[in-house]
């Protein structure tokens, strides 16, 4: 790995490093009016990143980070007017107190939005209302709390400028060494949350933005990390209210309003999505623009042109300024994909997968049976799940067969908690499971690989497998350990740094199953395993699942019949929702009834 | 509790839930027909209000002045949505961003070009006695208008070629275009006719709601949770859910406060998200 690639690695420490460092070294000979207006471009550059976790790391575009900007502000500011003048240091009140004020705030909101798993329209205009309700509210909204009066519209005075020392004599200080204060606490936020979301925390919030249901597939509690994940980046605006609540030492309704809700996105667009970093460029390069321009021409029509801006960056500048630079220099780069091209053939070692079954049944217990018994699940008039009452034990693998429509793959979605079903129930070991969400059936054991491959593309091979280890285990090294050993059983080694979406379709079957054995599963569902795979592959899979079926409970729904045949399980027919026949693939392939539901023919059509 | 002041109560709540709807039922339509949210919705209504109001100064009567503002709204939807919305088709967020941008855009042009008080226009007079109380007629009128504007979408959209086409081209974008429907025009008309609607409700409801700048912004709070509580069947779901809601609030309201009154809103709102977090029509079957 030559200098170059290693610097594009840590690009997100070493440049916001030499950027906080430049700040530093410049407030020693920068004009004081100027170091004033910069205070505010630091502070609306650490609303921008509370934004940026959410949206771009979370995938929620939520407009109410200015809602949670202005509480912590409104809020920190009370306990800082109370309670400062007792110990002179305002921060040590006003920075806690904003930020668990907008973390609290964010905590409830979030907690309506994910814990009823809205659709992310309904989460968008329910974050937007929260900001325009608080914004008609807090016009009219009057208090007063000890010292402080908050006089509806006319806002909030007297609040305490910065001051960093003890006692009754403390000074506020000057506007350089606001400056500094402001620039030392927003990279320290930054940095923690840089370190946070390359960590595992940060993974799973990634994988939950790529495809939720594959992250709850693989156990996640995706709401624990969501909830978290708005409440951090709550804090993190309540924060920066608080610091913008000191340095304007004044606060009023206009926080909430629309004007400075749009600046959020606009920030975070022009810096670039999901780069953390780029908000505080973007606040850079329109407060520094907007300064450059002063209050001549333009200045009455600052919002006519952030309004005219933000449709231009949506239509032509979807990276923003980081994502752009990052681009041209990832182009200047080996591909790392590029070994995805030499993939060799897949090829099972039955011994080393023994290994890892082994393994697997010594940490998650034996394997478990799965039983339906009339599991029933309607949509509208169709009726995919029609009372199916099947047990499944481990032995030898169990197929679906059936022809398109027959209700397979929503018999399985059944099964995991996909669908809920309208009545029956599914019965995991011991435990019945009938209402449980997802991630608890996979808890229990299940392990579900879906008819489409589901795979974090963004992410790495090798992360795509140790994400599905570490929901098992909780425990890096060990999940480090297992996806290796998964690695080298698939033959992936070479491919272990490629980007999962450059795999070929049969590859990222072949990683998707991969993904389902990290769970160590006491039940395997596999929906249409070979489609997509070679002939070749096609044989080592039907291995892999033969061996498999001696140490769990295996079901496979297929429509390869040569796959079935030598699966040499019990094959079950699915017909308009409901169990048509069963037996061995060589009795039902003699049977009438079957031929006929098949080819369409005569009365069971 | 008096009889007639029951009947006063619910007639006048029945009349604010056909405000919002009448507010709505544009937003409601490019929402159901395109999956666009146009963030600019408000400012539409707003334009329209504007264009109204203009067009009586010039001494043109109300009556004729709601088509003139319908025709202005639909002319610069249909510019917009040329220059914007066709190359966001797909990507929700996105759209919302930009018609966010142009939301404040308009709300920054209107403030240059009108300032930021301007004169109402008188109610037109006639009351309704109900008892011992009396209430203005034209609030009361917005019920019929509503029920009006709901059927004469209702059948544009079922019962026509236009709507057949529409309804074409967002269930089945690329099948339309095999069978010769021009979605991108269709699409065009569409947002415009969006737009026409939400100018429609700025100016029919003008002697009720003075024209200023910011009047796009209260209004659409409670358009936009009405269209995303309703969920996918658009129109059947937004009239139930402005309704419901709009009807509930007044009620809430004329006994309580207006505060009281906007609570309710917003719980009940976040409630039935709650309970029906893809919109109370999710699991509907009929599409419109």
């Amino acid at each position: 790995m030559n200098l170059s690639e290693k610097l594009y690695q840590r690009a997100g420490l070493i440049f916001p490093i030499l950027a906080t460092g430049g700040a530093l070294a410049a407030a020693s000979f920068i004009d004081p009016y100027l170091a004033y207006v910069a205070t505010s471009w630091v502070i609306f550059g650490l609303l921008g990143l509370s934004l940026d976790l959410v949206w771009g790391r979370g995938g929620l575009l939520s407009l109410g980070q200015t809602a949670f900007y202005g509480l912590g502000g409104y809020f920190g500011s009370i306990v800082a007017i109370n309670m400062a003048p007792l110990t002179g240091n305002t921060l040590l009140w006003s920075l806690p107190a904003g930020a668990a004020f907008g973390a609290t705030s964010a905590a409830a909101l979030g907690a309506i939005i994910f814990l009823a798993r809205m659709g992310p329209l309904q989460a968008t205009i329910l974050s937007y209302t929260f900001t325009l309700l608080l914004w008609s509210l807090t016009q009219s909204f009057t208090a007063t709390v000890g010292q402080a009066v908050v006089g509806g519209d006319n806002g909030l005075s007297n609040i305490p400028g910065v001051v960093v020392g003890f006692g009754q004599g403390a000074e506020a200080l000057g506007p350089v060494e606001v400056f500094v204060t402001v620039v030392i606490v927003s990279a320290a936020t930054y940095f923690l949350c840089w370190w946070l979301m390359r960590g595992t925390f940060g993974r799973v919030i990634d994988c939950i933005r790529i495809d939720a249901q594959k992250a709850e597939l693989l156990g996640y509690d995706i709401r624990k990390y969501q909830i978290a994940n708005f409440s951090l980046a709550g804090a993190i605006a309540g924060l920066a209210g608080a610091m913008f609540a000191g340095w304007a030492n004044y606060l009023n309704p206009s926080i909430f309003s629309v004007q400075e809700a749009l600046l959020v996105p606009i920030y975070v667009l022009v810096g670039g999505l999901g780069t953390l970093a780029g908000a505080f460029v973007g606040a850079f390069a329109i407060g520094g623009l907007s300064f450059y321009l002063g209050g001549g021409a333009v200045g009455g029509q600052t919002t006519l042109i952030l309004g005219i801006v933000l449709i231009l960056l949506v239509l032509f500048l979807k990276n923003g300024l980081v994502g752009a630079m990052g681009e041209l220099w990832r182009r200047t780069l080996p591909d790392p994909n590029a070994a995805a091209r030499d993939a060799g053939a897949v090829s099972i070692d039955p011994e080393v997968l023994e290994g890892i079954l082994v393994e697997a049944a010594q940490q998650a217990g034996p394997a478990k049976r799965l039983a339906t018994v009339d599991l029933y699940k309607r949509f509208g008039g169709v009726i995919p799940v029609n009372k199916i009452s099947r047990t499944f034990e481990p032995g030898r693998p169990y197929s679906l067969i059936g022809p398109n429509g027959a209700g397979k793959s929503s018999y399985l979605k059944a099964c995991v908690g996909i669908y809920m079903p309208e009545a029956g129930s599914v019965t995991v070991g011991q435990t019945d499971a009938t209402n449980a969400p997802i991630f608890e059936r996979v808890h229990q054991g299940v392990g579900v690989k879906n008819q489409k491959p589901q795979i974090f593309g963004e992410l790495t091979v090798v992360e795509n497998l140790s994400i599905a280890a570490y929901a098992r285990t909780g425990d890096k090294p060990a999940a480090a350990g297992i996806s290796r050993q998964i690695l080298a059983m698939l033959g992936f080694e070479r491919q272990a740094k490629v980007q999962a979406s450059a795999l070929s379709h049969g590859q990222q079957q072949w990683l998707d199953i991969g993904m389902v054995l990290c769970l160590a599963p006491r039940v395997v569902l596999l929906d249409e395993p070979a489609a997509g795979m070679t002939n070749e592959e096609t044989r080592e899979l039907s291995a892999l699942v033969r061996t498999l079926a001696r140490h769990t409970t295996v079901i496979v729904v297929e429509h390869d019949m040569e796959f079935v045949r030598t699966l040499e399980g019990h094959v079950t027919v699915l017909h308009q929702g409901q169990v048509f026949a069963e037996g061995d693939i060589a009795a039902l392939r003699a049977d009438d009834r079957v031929l006929d539901i098949y080819l369409g023919r005569r009365e069971h059509v | 509790m008096e009889l007639d002041y029951l009947a006063t109560v619910l007639l006048s709540s029945l009349s604010s839930a056909s405000i919002l709807l009448i507010a709505t039922i544009g937003l409601a339509v490019v929402f159901g027909l395109m999956g666009v949210i146009n963030l600019a919705h408000g400012e539409f209504l707003m334009i329209g209000a504007y264009a109204a109001l203009t067009a009586t100064q010039y001494g043109i009567p109300f009556v004729i002045a709601i088509p003139i503002a319908i025709a202005v709204t639909m002319t610069i939807g249909a510019v917009v949505e040329v220059l914007i919305i066709r190359r966001l088709y797909g990507r929700l967020f996105d759209t919302m961003l930009a018609t966010w941008g142009l939301s404040i855009a308009f709300y920054q042009l209107a403030v240059l070009i009108f300032g930021t008080v301007t004169p109402g226009i008188g109610m037109p007079q006639f009351n309704l006695r109900i008892g011992n109380y009396s209430l203005a007629g034209y609030p009361l009128l917005m019920i019929a208008v509503a029920a009006v504007a709901t059927v004469f979408v209702y059948v544009l959209m079922t019962r026509t070629v236009y709507g057949m086409k529409a309804r074409a081209a967002i269930q089945m974008p690329e099948m339309a275009r095999a069978i010769g429907i021009e979605s991108a025009r269709v699409n065009t008309l569409t947002f415009a006719i969006g737009c026409g609607l939400a100018g429609f409700a700025g100016a029919v409801l003008l002697p009720i709601v003075p024209a200023t700048p910011s009047m796009g912004f209260a209004f659409v709070i409670k358009a936009f949770l009405t269209v995303v509580v309703a969920g996918p069947v658009t129109l059947t779901g937004s009239a139930l859910t402005a309704v419901g809601l709009g009807g509930g609030a007044s009620v809430t309201a004329s006994f309580l406060t207006s505060v009281a009154g906007d609570a309710f809103f917003f719980l009940i709102t976040a409630f039935l998200l709650w309970l029906y977090p893809l919109g109370i029509t999710a699991k509907w079957r009929t599409k419109m």
